[in-house]
């Protein structure tokens, strides 16, 4: 009888003891979460009405940022953009306040390093957000233009323009953060170089029949053979 | 929006002297010392010989050419009037010249032609393209006699031109701007126009100059205007337009981002005038037609349609953003057809310039990549028009424009109900 109440009983009363003593901690943790859910939607309704009803988006518009937004591939509007990141931060908070009630040391310090590693965090993701926007928008305008030059790998170049900028913004969030700071730079050169190598041999290899035959017209005088006359306007 | 300050001195007091004038002959100019003098001298030469009576003045609007332009414009003059049968002026000639200010542009340039005409309250102007190579004495006359004698308003100019020259207007420009506005105004984006003095001060009165106006969009926004503000409009057979040849590098693609671009704007602006009229009507035409011979055109087909399957390869994923299911499938039943059977039908254009038009309207995409994206299917409409019209007259091909500006008139329900 004792050994059954040393092996099970009493560990087991120790710990309804300790999850007592721990309830309100997780109930106030979980109040906390709840009202983190119910406040950041509220914020994020009420923000959405008050910018729209203060004509931010008309701003968006006059200013040309929606077009920034657009570029990106962004559909939403700037105040709907707002209100979501408003409402998402303070969701951020009270999940950190919830967590921070729990009272557990661990997770307190992790939130203290999370705190204090929030600020380049924040940057690193603002770096990543304008690498997309840059990247879709300058990949986008690279296809079109090699369409648009009667380059026959178009979509290589958009796709290369695209990824070489998103590869550019994410070394720099990933520097900003300090994760691998030396290995993402060596990564990059060694990347960044093979890429470059590959195109210069696909331009090479590929464009070598043009490059004869474009520097045959500049040499030997241009032949007109297959230039178009037509006035467009 | 006036700009007082921004002329010199020189010009001011210039400006004073002259104190009023009835005609104002405006130039814009950059880097045009090849082929201003010669248009200076016709401008005189038509003042002189159909206006004697009429004090008239030239204004010289440059860019800050550094090829002698504004000296070739103050030296040009005609130095023997008996060769072509004209008496000495009544009233002198003024000439001004004066740099513009503002975003570097064309419409720039035209400000300060306005502001000028409006300081010397000028009945009548007209503005000439300084790389003419073609124009007569009697353009001045068939510019300004309509507005001076007929109470016109706006006079458009008409010109003869190759089959295959001017397609973008032929194609797009002038049946969407007649479909939109009910006017048949041939040549909307020409470049050559006259205007009353009370149209100079309105186009002053508009708060455009720091837009892409002031850069390239100025001609098809000044025949706009006149129109959808109910000025009297009227156009004048000014033979063959004949100018200085453009950079051939020039890129067609951001040609029609300027042009088609301009007058997508231009429908945001009038949405509530175009939304309302159902048909056109032709406009008082003016002047003497005749037959001219003109430079052979060369076309390389084959390439155009390769450029055609290119885009429709490439820029699909584009293209599906805004162009309804129908009109893809169609440019992807196009894009496979061999070249002796290729063909690009109205029908299919029409949807495809008002789906872009919607697009603009809505958005979809980037402006600049949107109208970009229209290069392709402009080269494959092209392409169909050059193989159609191979054999056709000037009279069969301009049937052909009309059937389609035609078909843009019947089927603007498609703009109404989904701007």
């Amino acid at each position: 009888m004792n050994i059954i109440n040393k092996i099970i009983v009493e560990p087991v009363r120790k710990s309804l003891e300790n999850i007592l003593v721990f309830l309100p901690n997780i109930l106030t943790s979980f109040l906390l979460f709840i009202v983190g859910i119910i406040v950041s939607f509220l914020a994020k309704v009420i923000l959405e009405r008050f910018f729209k009803a203060i004509g931010l988006d008309r701003f968006s518009s006059s200013s040309g940022f929606d077009e920034l937004l657009i570029k990106g591939g962004i559909k939403d509007s700037l105040s709907v953009l707002l209100a979501k990141f408003t409402g998402g931060l303070i969701f951020l908070i009270f999940t950190l306040l919830s967590m921070k009630g729990l009272e557990i040391v661990i997770v307190e310090k992790l939130i203290e390093r999370f705190l204090f590693y929030l600020p380049d965090l924040i940057v690193a993701c603002l770096l990543l957000l304008l690498g997309w926007l840059l990247g879709n928008f300058f990949g986008r305008a690279a296809l079109i233009a090699s369409v648009n030059a009667g380059i026959r790998f178009s979509r290589l170049i958009g796709v290369f323009v695209k990824y070489l900028i998103l590869i550019v913004a994410v070394t720099m969030a990933l520097e900003h953060v300090g994760i691998g700071k030396e290995t993402i730079e060596i990564a990059f050169a060694v990347l960044f170089s093979g890429i470059v190598f590959a195109v210069s041999l696909a331009f090479g290899l590929g464009g070598k029949d043009i490059a004869k035959k474009y520097l045959e017209n500049k040499i030997g005088g241009e032949q007109k053979q297959d230039q178009d006359d037509i006035r467009h306007l | 929006m006036m700009q007082k300050n921004v002329l010199s001195d020189n010009v001011l007091n210039k400006i004073n002297d002259i104190k009023k004038a009835d005609i104002l002959v405006g130039i814009p100019s950059f880097n045009n010392a090849k082929t201003i003098g010669h248009v200076v001298r016709a401008v005189q030469a038509g003042l002189t010989k159909y206006f004697p009576e009429r004090k008239a003045v030239i204004v010289n609007s440059d860019g800050g050419s550094t090829d002698n332009t504004v000296e070739t414009v103050q030296n040009a003059a005609i130095e023997d009037f008996d060769s072509i049968f004209v008496q000495h002026a009544i009233k002198p000639v003024f000439k001004i010249t004066t740099p513009y200010h503002g975003i570097p542009g064309k419409g720039s340039a035209f400000r300060t032609i306005f502001d000028i005409a409006r300081m010397l309250s000028a009945r009548a102007c007209i503005v000439v393209d300084s790389d003419l190579r073609s124009i007569t004495p009697e353009w001045v006359e068939l510019l300004i006699k309509p507005v001076l004698r007929g109470s016109f308003d706006f006079v458009s100019p008409l010109y003869l031109r190759h089959k295959y020259d001017g397609t973008i207007t032929n194609s797009i420009i002038y049946p969407l701007t007649r479909a939109l506005y009910g006017k048949q105004v041939r040549q909307p984006i020409g470049g050559d126009f006259g205007f009353s003095g009370d149209l100079a001060e309105f186009y002053l009165s508009k708060d455009v100059w720091d837009t892409d106006v002031a850069r390239y969009g100025i001609d098809i926004w000044m025949t706009t205007t006149a129109i959808a503000n109910n000025f009297r409009v009227c156009q004048s057979f000014l033979g063959a337009k004949i100018h200085d040849a453009k950079d051939p590098g020039a890129d067609l693609s951001a040609m029609l981002f300027q042009v088609v671009g301009a007058t997508f704007d231009l429908m945001e602006q009038y949405s509530d005038k175009w939304k309302s009229i159902v048909k056109s009507e032709a406009v008082p035409t003016f002047g003497f037609k005749y037959a001219v011979g003109l430079e052979p055109v060369s076309v390389n087909i084959k390439r155009m349609i390769e450029r055609f399957r290119l885009g429709a390869k490439e820029l699909k994923t584009i293209w599906d953003k805004f162009l309804p299911e129908d009109v893809i499938e169609y440019l992807n039943i196009a894009a496979k057809l061999p070249e002796n059977d290729f063909v690009f039908s109205n029908e299919l254009w029409v949807g495809i310039i008002y789906s872009f038009a919607l697009a603009a309207h809505t958005r979809a995409i980037n402006k600049e990549h949107l109208l970009k994206a229209l290069t392709p299917l402009y080269i494959g409409k092209t392409a169909s028009f050059v193989k159609e019209t191979a054999e056709s007259t000037p009279e069969q091909v301009e049937e052909k424009i009309e059937e389609l500006s035609r078909l843009f008139e019947d089927k603007k329900n498609i703009l109404r109900e989904n701007w």
